[in-house]
């Protein structure tokens, strides 16, 4: 007997479940929603993941602040553009719980207090000031603190599962070695051996799916989308078929009242204001107004 | 100078937080000795204080077997596929933190802990709440490799201070184990999502370490009918 599969068989989309048939718009929505919580939490995760790297950063215990290696940098920038504010603030409470300053290309342990009092006295240009103990113990340097809240003030507000893309996404180093870095960029790898040779017109046909293709990761990209995200925009969701409005020629028509009585309060018409000869007829509660009249 | 040592505020606050944790154990079903119960403070003040009258943390921790019947009630119902089911319990490891500050990497070290010592799974008592991304590495890694099978449970020492099922108001909460489970809803003719809920962040919930998906049966007594049992579904 041959294995069985345990995978499900792919047949064609269902259209009924339960004997009801399922509408398969909202199947769409359904799913669209999930991928994009799912991409949600990837992103989460991924940040989590990055501030457990960053936590041990960087990698060599003698390396300077000041003039970061190339591959630090980069790493540092790209690990950082992910984060939001909060984010950061985490990975600097959590460096500072493992004992280091809380910018993560410094390998020095974090400025110890003086003592260990709640509140410490510090002098600063317009006198003695009194601060918290946790304030004073984050940075080793007040360099460091510089060099750090520029990483902090580059990021962005909105979490990174809703960014547009286009702006923000670069953050820049005050490092004192910006030329190296810049020199340092990955070098391009020597592109692929060429094609066997095609003719004329089926390289034209190509290249028009080539710009087809550029045009529409350049697109995805806009609206900031990584390669293998779920892509915002979906085609079964969002029809682009214009239904025109017809406009017709005929003038407008200024309003009327409603046809019959406007006195009518939610259908019942209140016998005073009833026309006169309505009332005239025999009514089963004449006695009671003639009574009260 | 007396030769009666006074025990400091903060060993007696961790005296009370150590009792309630052997309670909480007890109450979950693992084996605890009946004397690490009730043990008063002066013995504890003796066995667990340092010489300058604080506690020393490290001693207190402990390990826990779950009982007969603990084991029994985490069996899940034997299928044809699995007519011997492990059960879904195991030792476990309580640790009392002594660091001030508690994060990702203590978090993590204390994981490392489990893993490597074969712990099914581990609660650690910490002096003050973890940070945000701790919770967050908490949070998620029910799925993920990392970390023990059962989970880790992390408990403030301010929240263990009382044990809070002693309380006159808090009715009684039993875990129904799978079997149990199967019947109640095949006597009321119910699926688990008919049920009312509980959250598995309700204090008491926490407190007997339920998870997501059992059943917690509820006594309350009752004017009119002496006990009333009502069932909650654990999300």
């Amino acid at each position: 007997m041959p294995p069985k599969s345990i995978l499900k068989k792919t047949g064609p989309p269902m259209t009924e479940r339960n004997g009801r048939p399922v509408n398969q718009r909202h199947l769409d929505v359904a799913l669209h929603h999930a991928n994009i919580l799912e991409q949600r939490k990837a992103v989460e995760a991924q940040v989590l993941d990055s501030i457990m790297t960053l936590m041990e950063y960087p990698p060599s215990p003698d390396a300077d602040p000041k003039r970061p290696s190339a591959a630090d940098a980069r790493d540092f920038t790209a690990a950082v553009a992910a984060f939001q504010p909060a984010d950061y603030d985490a990975l600097i409470e959590e460096r500072n719980i493992a004992d280091k300053c809380g910018y993560a290309l410094c390998p020095r342990p974090k400025m110890r207090a003086r003592s260990t009092a709640k509140k410490q006295f510090v002098d600063t240009d317009k006198g003695v000031e009194i601060v918290d103990r946790k304030v004073l113990e984050v940075w080793c340097s007040d360099d460091c603190a510089k060099r750090a809240l520029y990483v902090k003030v580059q990021l962005n507000e909105e979490p990174a599962w809703m960014r547009t893309g286009g702006h923000g996404e670069k953050i820049e180093l005050m490092v004192d070695n910006a030329q190296e870095l810049r020199t340092a960029l990955p070098v391009r790898t020597k592109q692929a051996a060429p094609a066997p040779v095609k003719t004329e017109e089926e390289e034209d046909l190509d290249d028009a799916w080539a710009a087809l293709d550029n045009a529409k990761t350049e697109l995805a990209l806009e609206r900031g989308e990584k390669p293998g995200a779920v892509s915002k925009a979906n085609n079964s969701l969002v029809q682009d078929t214009i239904k025109e409005h017809e406009s017709s020629n005929a003038p407008p028509e200024p309003p009327t009242l409603p046809s019959g009585s406007t006195m009518a309060i939610e259908g019942h018409v209140p016998r005073h204001n009833r026309p006169k000869d309505e009332d005239e007829d025999e009514d089963e509660q004449d006695w009671d107004k003639d009574l009260n009249g | 100078m007396s030769d009666e040592r006074q025990p400091s505020a903060s060993l007696i606050r961790m005296w009370r937080v150590w009792r309630t944790t052997k309670e909480m154990m007890n109450d979950r079903g693992y084996q605890v000795l009946e004397d690490d119960m009730n043990m008063p403070l002066d013995e504890f003040a003796d066995k667990y204080g340092r010489a300058d009258g604080e506690p020393d943390r490290s001693k207190l921790n402990f390990s826990a077997q779950p009982g007969e019947e603990m084991l029994a009630k985490y069996t899940p119902v034997a299928t044809k596929k699995d007519p011997e089911p492990r059960p879904q319990i195991g030792t476990i490891w309580v640790e009392f933190n002594s660091d001030e500050n508690v994060g990702l990497k203590q978090l993590r070290d204390y994981m490392q802990h489990l893993v490597n010592g074969a712990f099914y799974s581990g609660i650690m008592v910490t002096v003050k709440p973890m940070t945000g991304m701790a919770i967050r590495l908490l949070r998620g890694s029910a799925t993920m490799s990392e970390g023990p099978k059962g989970g880790v449970e992390v408990f403030v020492e301010q929240d263990l201070l009382v044990n809070i099922t002693k309380h006159e108001l808090v009715p009684k909460h039993v875990l129904l184990s799978e079997e149990e489970k199967q019947q109640l809803l095949k006597r009321y003719r119910l699926k688990a999502t008919q049920l009312p809920r509980i959250q598995s962040t309700d204090p008491v919930a926490k407190y007997l370490g339920l998870k997501r998906g059992a059943v917690v049966k509820i006594i309350r007594k009752s004017e009119t009918a002496g006990r009333y049992a009502s069932y909650r579904w654990v999300i």
